[in-house]
């Protein structure tokens, strides 16, 4: 397969490759990211943190976005994210105290006929209901499919 | 002959103007005295539209414009005062200030703050803002010199491209994004710049600050002299601010020739040193074993019997710490007054080096810098040395110039050289001559001093294709073991394209001081003595001393082998600055009388027996000469301490106690008479570079073949000792020993450095760089103390690991007078070898090495 | 007016398959394509009216047509795959169902501009959509789609698939011309950045949209004629307060009631109050906009802002607080902001505290004209579109909604809701 013309197109790419690694960007993790591309730590620093999906401090294991745009605040996501401050414990942003889940509200997830979505690491679910988020901690890691319907399965 | 630029004829607030094609309308106006407001524009750098302030209504155009992005174009029609562009840019304002803080009477940008200013021309009468302001945590220190104080930023993203795109050194940079967007370095961590001081300069806001002139002055409170800094070879225009007797803060003065609008950091911020307390005040005379303070009277009578009594047995070790006045003022004494031939101001400059001759300088203006297509960094470590340069070099880069380096240590620049041949130290030459055959066509058949032939393959075809390449010869070429044969391949390489290298050597005044005479045999302008000596004679009224004059090397010989009675040292410090601390120390131990013009209680001067206690350059009126020969107007912006005085007004007492006066009303006078002995001499020109070697020609010029050099002369006194030799291992004591790599850095702690408090931090402990290779076999770890033994002496440093040179060496820069690199230096040998440490495994040991904890 | 194809077989569970697609008569258009000269290729899309459906609605064959002919200039195609207009779904709909459809429509626009190199920006949060063009992608390799000798021609091509990282602006092409090359999305200045002039690499660059390029799948399979007689159909992504949200396919012009009667209509006992017709960025329409047809030429409409855009429409009935909706645009726009130009990220800031304070029960009077003087001063003063998404939600709702807008000032509370939930 092809590879980019030039070398800084790589720089997300290689981002996502260490954070997944290394758990989070770390001073040592952005100097070997730099290194290996050639270019200034500043430069790495500066286009990571840019992005919403780079993290320069620990996150759990999972992380948990819920979409709160306005189809999905249409169809009640702020009951779901209620649910998921109660049932986890953390406030949004925050990580539970076990590691397991990172708790973040995201901006449309371009799913909104599935609204209210939820991510969960790579996964997609919705529409998400607070009674389908118990089940969905409830089943633990979202690799194990549980009783709650992943996106693909017709609504 | 090339015809006219195109241009263009619009019309800006009903008044009709042609300006040339590809011109913006910010520009416009601007030449027509029609002010725009601006902040994120600086018309250094590429327009980037980001803070919208200039905002203009252009005819036809279905909103507001950019005024210093948008281009103007035929027939345009352009108002910046209608009501829409008013209420644009004080919508913009009111933007701005909702989240900048109203500090203003506290803020050191107070009174020269373009927010301000513009705020109180174009701003809203009132803002209706009520909510609550942006947060950061105040102030914050990044690094010795830079404070940020992001709640005063306004984002105008200047300071970021500036090291984007003038400095390249990424410095500072914006994090996060949208309202949380800030400027800053990564993780918050020092500033890693040589240049920052101008993003202080260029910030439209207080947001950036030094900490040397924070709380310091007002600017109304500021007398400003425009003069020249004289820290580097560069010789940048600077506005020198005082306010009373205090140095209050150093400001780049636009100059298009040298240093455009921007300076480095050693010229913004190494000139606190003025006022600090260890100046010399009084003359010291060495009685009963110990300095002491004198009067002027008794020192220079003293001074002057002693002179009088040695005559030609007196030495000149002058230096680049003196005008171009002081300096011809010292040569028309020395050599008609005292009746010496000795004068030399290339202190440091090693035994048999090529340096000696040849003459030092750059052989093309600094503003073709950024006209060439390839430079040819050869031991020049052009960052460390003469930085400003760097900025034109990127210039250059930028417009596809290419840069080759071939050096012992990696430059920092290194994202911008296309090809880094980093080569082991004393083999400079054999990459040198791999790439020569080369661009020739005669591909090397292998590697060549560390440095692997593909690289080198690749360099020379990127070196053939160049029109105009730039050559450049610094120390670490030219001071090396190897470093006639590198001058020689140099010559012959920069002869493809009719051009010479040039010499990059020499701070301060260097070169006033070889215009001026100060060099063996060589009188005012550099014109050979033998020839002058008639002309000078009449225009001075004396007898100039003949006979071969000793060079700084000699003149040490000389003088340990008991053939001087006097050392007579201005402007430098030879205990530090000779190669071979060695030489100094025997030379001071057998020379019975040691004089000494400084400015503070130099390891020279600790051991002088008369100290007389000098002006320093920014408190004195004259003029100087710059790397490319450009002689610049120096002016006093400060007075001296207690009983300090001019260097050349030390001198005229001399010769008037010893009976033949030379007496001058002030600087013009000498510069006057300075004017009749060298040709085209006035402020702004630029003169042939003085020196021994080839003849001088103007710096456009074609010269003849540095290859002349080679040749030597066979009756030169001055000894070859330590010149190019044997390099094999088997040559030298190898054993678990490194090369040493005598090196040197911008930001060090010398007589004048460690008492600038930034440059003293900037510089931090004396540092010694080992590859990682080395530092792992002997058990050491960045950062660790160590200590370097050559023979019987040693030196304590910090460990600096990098593979930013081959293993089996260590780099040692110069200029940390606490830990000098002159104590590991054998000049009796081609390289030297030091033997490194962890300090830890030698503590205890006996004797504490310099500069210990 | 043909039969819905550009959904035709969006559900088949095998369409991301090779064999699938191509059973089905996939890459017939390539084939064709291929067998005629480039400049025909851009001719041919020229003359089928199409339209780019990312949001600016710009003549895709005229677009190409600004690219230099040179051969010995480098040139790329970008797919503008970060989809993320608030109420968008459409190209992710067709990414995840159609997978081989854009393959042979990138591939069909690269030769037609003369490209060797095409990128596909995808957004990051699109985990499903990325496996299953990584599968076609690889399917195409191996089956001679891409790579050299394209379908045994002399044509080349790569596809690169890069991901973003979690930013709206990077959806802006200038913004994602940064992004792909590795740096923050932050929006270049046009002039002299025209992608077709200086686009990624600084080499002329062809930006297109996802849906664009299947379109272009099916126009070289079909035809230009075809193409037109079809109707010149676009992708509706309905969302919020409809029975059945999803992307509806409807020809060009169909009124806006028309599609939520597709989108199974209003949910009982609701009634319908305004809608976006062009996701957030477009202004609000209330219920006296309900037969304007969904067309360019809502931007003729007398309500600021209003237009077609990526055609998001997000339909809210009478349970909506406009204040709370309009806050939530902003939000976003305020969080999305890079921050390079002064309105943006300034205004976004101001109207949020604004915002929040009028929701938190602390509005004043001076609130109403003060939102609208922040939104003027934004309006036609920002770097890029983003800025400018902000003023017409507001505009529109002030214009519509203002005695919501009073109601919360004067009372600190939403009667929308209270009568929603009581």
């Amino acid at each position: 397969m092809a590879q980019f013309p030039r070398r800084q197109s790589a720089l997300l790419g290689a981002l996502f490759v260490a954070q997944e690694e290394a758990g989070y960007l770390r001073p040592d993790v952005v100097a070997e990211v730099a290194q290996i591309l050639d270019l200034a730590e500043s430069e790495v620093v500066s286009v990571a943190s840019f992005y919403h999906l780079f993290y320069f401090e620990p996150v759990g294991r999972d992380l948990i976005q819920v979409c709160t745009n306005i189809s999905c605040m249409l169809n009640g996501c702020h009951r779901v994210l209620t649910r998921l401050r109660e049932r986890l414990g953390i406030e949004v942003g925050r990580t539970t105290p076990d590691g397991a889940y990172t708790l973040r509200t995201a901006e449309c997830l371009g799913a909104c006929e599935e609204a209210p979505v939820v991510m969960v690491g790579t996964e997609r679910y919705g529409p998400v209901t607070p009674e389908g988020i118990d089940d969905l901690l409830d089943m633990g890691s979202p690799q194990t499919q549980g009783p709650l319907a992943p996106h693909e399965e017709d609504r | 002959m090339s015809s006219p630029p195109p241009t263009v004829t619009l019309s800006i607030n009903g008044r009709t103007v042609s300006v040339i094609k590809g011109t913006t309308i910010y520009q416009a106006a601007r030449g027509i005295g029609i002010e725009i407001p601006i902040f994120c524009y600086h018309d250094r750098m590429p327009p980037l539209g980001a803070c919208r302030m200039c905002l203009v209504h252009v005819a036809n155009a279905p909103k507001l414009q950019t005024s210093c992005t948008l281009e103007a174009a035929e027939g345009m029609v352009v108002r910046t005062d209608t009501p829409e562009a008013r209420a644009g840019q004080e919508a913009i304002l009111e933007y701005l200030l909702i989240n900048h803080p109203l500090d203003c009477p506290i803020c050191d940008k107070g009174g020269e703050c373009p927010l301000q200013d513009q705020t109180y021309r174009w701003g809203p009468g009132a803002s209706r803002y009520t909510e609550v302001k942006r947060d950061f945590a105040k102030p914050v220190s990044l690094g010795p010199v830079l404070v940020l104080d992001r709640e005063r930023c306004i984002l105008c993203w200047r300071c970021v491209r500036f090291g984007e795109i003038i400095a390249g050194d990424d410095a500072l940079k914006g994090f996060e994004r949208g309202f949380g967007s800030n400027i800053n370095t990564p993780f918050t961590l020092p500033v890693a710049s040589k240049f920052i001081g101008n993003t202080i300069a260029i910030c439209p806001v207080g947001a950036l600050t030094s900490r040397s002139y924070r709380f310091v002055s007002r600017p109304w409170d500021n007398r400003t002299t425009a003069s020249v800094c004289t820290l580097c070879g560069v010789g940048c225009a600077v506005w020198l601010d005082a306010r009373g007797d205090d140095l209050t803060r150093v400001r780049a003065r636009e100059a298009p020739e040298i240093n455009d609008v921007w300076l480095c950091d050693l010229g913004f911020f190494g000139h606190s040193y003025l006022r600090h307390e260890d100046r010399l005040r009084q003359p010291l005379i060495r009685r009963e074993g110990r300095l002491q303070s004198a009067s002027w009277d008794a020192a220079l009578d003293l001074v002057a019997s002693r002179l009088r009594s040695a005559g030609s047995r007196v030495g000149v070790l002058a230096g680049p710490r003196l005008t171009n006045e002081d300096a011809y003022v010292a040569g028309r004494f020395f050599r008609t007054v005292v009746g010496t031939a000795h004068l030399d101001h290339r202190t440091d400059a090693r035994a048999g080096s090529v340096s000696l001759d040849v003459a030092w300088g750059l052989r093309a203006p600094i503003a073709a810098i950024d006209r060439a297509d390839c430079v040819v960094l050869a031991g020049c470590d052009v960052t460390e040395e003469y930085p400003v340069l760097w900025l034109r070099m990127k210039q250059a880069v930028d417009r596809g110039a290419v840069v080759i380096a071939v050096t012992p240590k990696a430059l920092e620049v290194d994202r911008d050289i296309a090809h880094h041949l980093v080569h082991r130290y004393g083999e400079g030459a054999a990459v040198l001559a791999g790439l020569q055959a080369a661009v020739a066509g005669r591909e090397p058949d292998a590697d060549l001093g560390g440095v692997a032939r593909g690289r080198l393959a690749l360099a020379a075809k990127t070196l053939a294709t160049a029109q105009r390449p730039l050559v450049l010869a610094g120390a670490l070429a030219l001071d090396a073991p190897d470093g006639r044969e590198i001058w020689q391949r140099l010559g012959d390489l920069a002869a493809r394209w009719t051009s010479t290298p040039s010499v990059m050597r020499g701070r301060g005044n260097a070169f006033g001081a070889a215009l001026a005479g100060l060099l063996p045999e060589r009188g005012p302008g550099g014109r050979r003595l033998e020839e002058a000596a008639g002309t000078l004679a009449a225009a001075w009224g004396a007898t100039i001393a003949g006979g071969r004059g000793f060079s700084s090397p000699g003149m040490l010989e000389a003088a340990s082998r008991g053939d001087l009675d006097v050392l007579y040292v201005l402007g430098t410090d030879p205990a530090t600055d000779v190669p071979d601390g060695r030489q100094w120390t025997a030379a001071r131990a057998r020379v019975p009388f040691v004089v000494a013009h400084d400015a503070f209680l130099t390891a020279t001067a600790a051991t002088a027996d008369v100290v007389l206690p000098t002006l320093v350059l920014p408190e004195k009126d004259g003029t100087v000469s710059n790397i490319e020969g450009r002689v610049q107007r120096l002016r006093r912006a400060a007075p001296g301490p207690g009983e300090a005085r001019g260097d050349a007004v030390i001198l005229s007492g001399l010769a008037a106690r010893m009976g033949h006066p030379i007496a001058y009303s002030a600087w013009e006078e000498i510069f006057d008479e300075m004017r009749t002995l060298i040709p085209g001499l006035e402020v702004g020109a630029v003169l042939p570079l003085a020196g021994p070697g080839p003849e001088s020609q103007p710096p456009d010029g074609v010269r003849a073949s540095p290859r002349t050099a080679l040749h030597g002369d066979p009756s030169d006194p001055n000894p070859v000792r330590g010149a190019d030799g044997d390099l094999s291992p088997e040559a030298t004591d190898a054993g678990d020993s490194l090369v040493l790599i005598p090196g040197s850095t911008l930001f060090d702690q010398g007589s004048m450095s460690s008492r600038s408090r930034a440059i003293a931090d900037l510089a931090g402990a004396p540092w010694a760089l080992l590859h990682p290779q080395d530092a792992g076999r002997l058990g050491i770890t960045d950062g660790d103390p160590i200590v370097l033994t050559a023979a019987d002496r040693s030196i304590a440093r910090r460990a600096l690991v990098r593979p930013a040179l081959l293993p089996g060496q260590v780099y040692v820069p110069r200029g940390y007078d606490a830990a000098p690199l002159n104590a590991l230096v054998d000049a009796s040998r081609p390289v030297s070898r030091v033997r490194v440490q962890v300090l830890a495994a030698v503590a205890g040991a006996g004797d504490e090495p310099e500069g210990g904890r | 007016m043909g039969e819905p194809f550009l959904l035709k077989y969006i559900r088949e569970a095998d369409q991301g398959e090779y064999e699938a697609y191509v059973s089905r008569g996939g890459y017939e258009g390539l084939r064709k394509a291929l067998a005629m000269p480039p400049e025909q290729v851009t001719e041919e899309v020229d003359r089928s009216g199409l339209r780019g459906r990312g949001g600016a609605g710009f003549p895709t064959g005229r677009k190409w047509k600004f690219l230099p002919k040179d051969p010995a200039v480098t040139k790329y195609l970008v797919v503008n795959a970060d989809e993320g207009e608030p109420g968008t779904f459409k190209d992710r709909t067709l990414i995840e169902g159609d997978p081989h459809r854009l393959i042979e429509g990138i591939v069909i626009g690269s030769y037609a501009i003369g490209a060797r190199q095409a990128f596909i920006y995808l957004r990051r949060e699109f985990y499903k959509g990325r496996a299953i063009l990584e599968r076609a992608l690889a399917q195409a390799y191996a089956q001679g789609v891409l790579g050299e000798h394209v379908l045994g021609s002399g044509y080349d091509l790569d596809i690169i698939l890069a991901t973003g990282a979690g930013a709206y602006i990077a959806g802006e092409e200038t913004g994602l011309l940064e992004s792909l090359e590795g740096r923050r999305a932050m929006p270049r200045l046009k002039p002299p950045f025209y992608p077709a002039v200086k686009g990624l690499y600084m080499q002329p660059t062809a930006l297109n949209n996802v849906e664009t390029l299947c379109h272009v799948a099916w126009i070289l399979s079909g035809g230009a004629e075809w193409y037109k007689a079809q109707g010149s159909p676009i992708l509706v992504s309905v969302s919020g307060h409809v029975q059945q949200p999803g992307v509806y396919e409807v020809p060009l012009g169909t009124p806006i009631r028309e599609v939520i009667a597709l989108a199974g209509g209003m949910r009982p006992g609701r009634t319908f109050k305004a809608c976006f017709p062009g996701g957030s960025s477009s202004a609000i329409l209330s219920a006296a906009y309900l037969d304007v047809p969904m067309d360019y030429d809502l931007m003729k409409l007398d309500v600021y802002g209003s237009m077609l855009g990526s055609a998001a429409l997000i339909v809210m009935d009478d349970t909506a607080c406009m204040i709370e909706i309009v806050a939530r645009a902003v939000e976003f726009y305020r969080d999305e902001s890079c921050g390079k130009c002064t309105p943006c990220r300034e205004g976004t800031v101001w109207l949020g505290q604004v915002y929040e304070r009028i929701l938190r029960g602390g509005g004043q009077d001076s609130d109403i004209e003060l939102l609208q003087g922040i939104a003027k001063g934004m309006t036609g003063t920002c770097f890029c579109p983003l800025g400018e998404s902000v003023p017409p939600a507001i505009a529109s709702s002030l214009r519509f909604f203002r005695s919501e807008y009073d109601h919360h000032i004067r009372t600190g509370t939403c009667d929308v809701r209270a009568h929603a939930e009581g």
